[in-house]
């Protein structure tokens, strides 16, 4: 009861705001614990442009206890993981406080899009990534918020997930070094799966020293 | 022209000294509505104010601290939490 009012309240607030960017809509009248969130990508960042959804879930004991919230869209970040959208973020976990509100959250979530946190990442992957190649981690990521948020005039919504995705950039994988060592005689969807498990995204070149005597390493297991 | 008044009702408005217009901020509901376990505002249901000077619904701080993610910290201001002394 307590808990339904309160959310009453702060879906009011949300729509008194619409300066703030960001949105938050019942699923289903009948059932106020499920929620989605949309909010934009800041500006300055690789995902500027892009709309994010967030589906959110209030337990019962709310606002004792933080909602849970995971991406819907994806999101190429090291504190969001690339497969399920899942989120790492200290005030949705250990340092929640019962005077936070969901429109609170949503605007830490896109603070955390403007300053990831590597160092204490929800993605392994995409960490590594961040940490030894930021510049292509911003391509990625770039591309990611264009095929999966709509940014950049990009598809948007559910029209995203039935356009053709382009592997490369999808997962910073270098077309070259693929094709290096498709030469060898492995196939290319092989080379991607251990590129992507083993997180080395190049060989020769400017990459990573040994990166690949242990990529040949793992396709030869 | 006598009245007689046989029945005499009193009616008086008060609040709370903290902040009258201010909400509390574990519920939202204003100070001098109640928490929302409470049916009667007052004394019933009265406000709790830290040393950080932090106000909220007695009852709704109580639940705060009884849960074990709260580490007895102030919603507020993550100081931990301490009646203030008048
Ligand atoms: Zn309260
Ligand atoms: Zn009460
Ligand atoms: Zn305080």
């Amino acid at each position: 009861m307590s808990r339904a009012r309160r959310i009453a309240k702060e879906l009011q607030a949300v729509q008194d705001d619409p300066q703030a960017g960001i949105d938050l809509e019942v699923i289903n009248d009948a059932d106020i614990s499920h929620l989605k969130g949309y909010f934009d990508g800041p500006s300055g960042t690789p995902y500027e442009g892009g709309r994010y959804q967030v589906d959110i879930e209030i337990p019962q004991d709310y606002p004792f206890k933080p909602p849970k919230m995971k991406f819907d869209t994806k999101v190429y970040h090291p504190n969001i993981s690339s497969q399920t959208g899942a989120i790492c973020l200290d005030i949705l976990k250990d340092k929640w406080s019962p005077v936070l509100t969901l429109k609170a959250s949503l605007i830490s979530l896109q603070s955390l899009l403007t300053t990831p946190e590597p160092t204490n990442p929800q993605d392994a992957e995409v960490a590594k990534h961040y940490l030894s190649d930021r510049k292509g981690f911003d391509n990625t990521a770039k591309y990611w918020a264009k095929v999966y948020a709509g940014a950049d005039g990009g598809a948007s919504g559910t029209a995203a997930a039935s356009k053709p995705v382009d592997v490369f950039e999808q997962y910073g994988i270098d077309r070259e070094s693929v094709k290096a060592i498709e030469n060898m005689g492995f196939t290319q969807e092989r080379i991607i799966e251990v590129m992507r498990r083993t997180g080395i995204k190049k060989i020769g070149p400017g990459a990573q020293e040994g990166a690949e005597d242990r990529l040949l390493e793992e396709l030869l297991k | 022209m006598k009245v007689t008044i046989d029945k005499w009702i009193g009616v008086s408005t008060w609040h709370w000294n903290h902040a009258q217009d201010e909400v509390c901020g574990i519920c939202r509901v204003a100070f001098d509505g109640t928490c929302p376990t409470c049916k009667y505002p007052g004394d019933d249901c009265p406000l709790i104010i830290g040393e950080c000077k932090h106000a909220f619904h007695m009852h709704c701080l109580l639940k705060w601290l009884t849960t074990e993610s709260s580490k007895g910290l102030c919603p507020m201001c993550r100081r931990r939490f301490k009646t203030a002394t008048e």
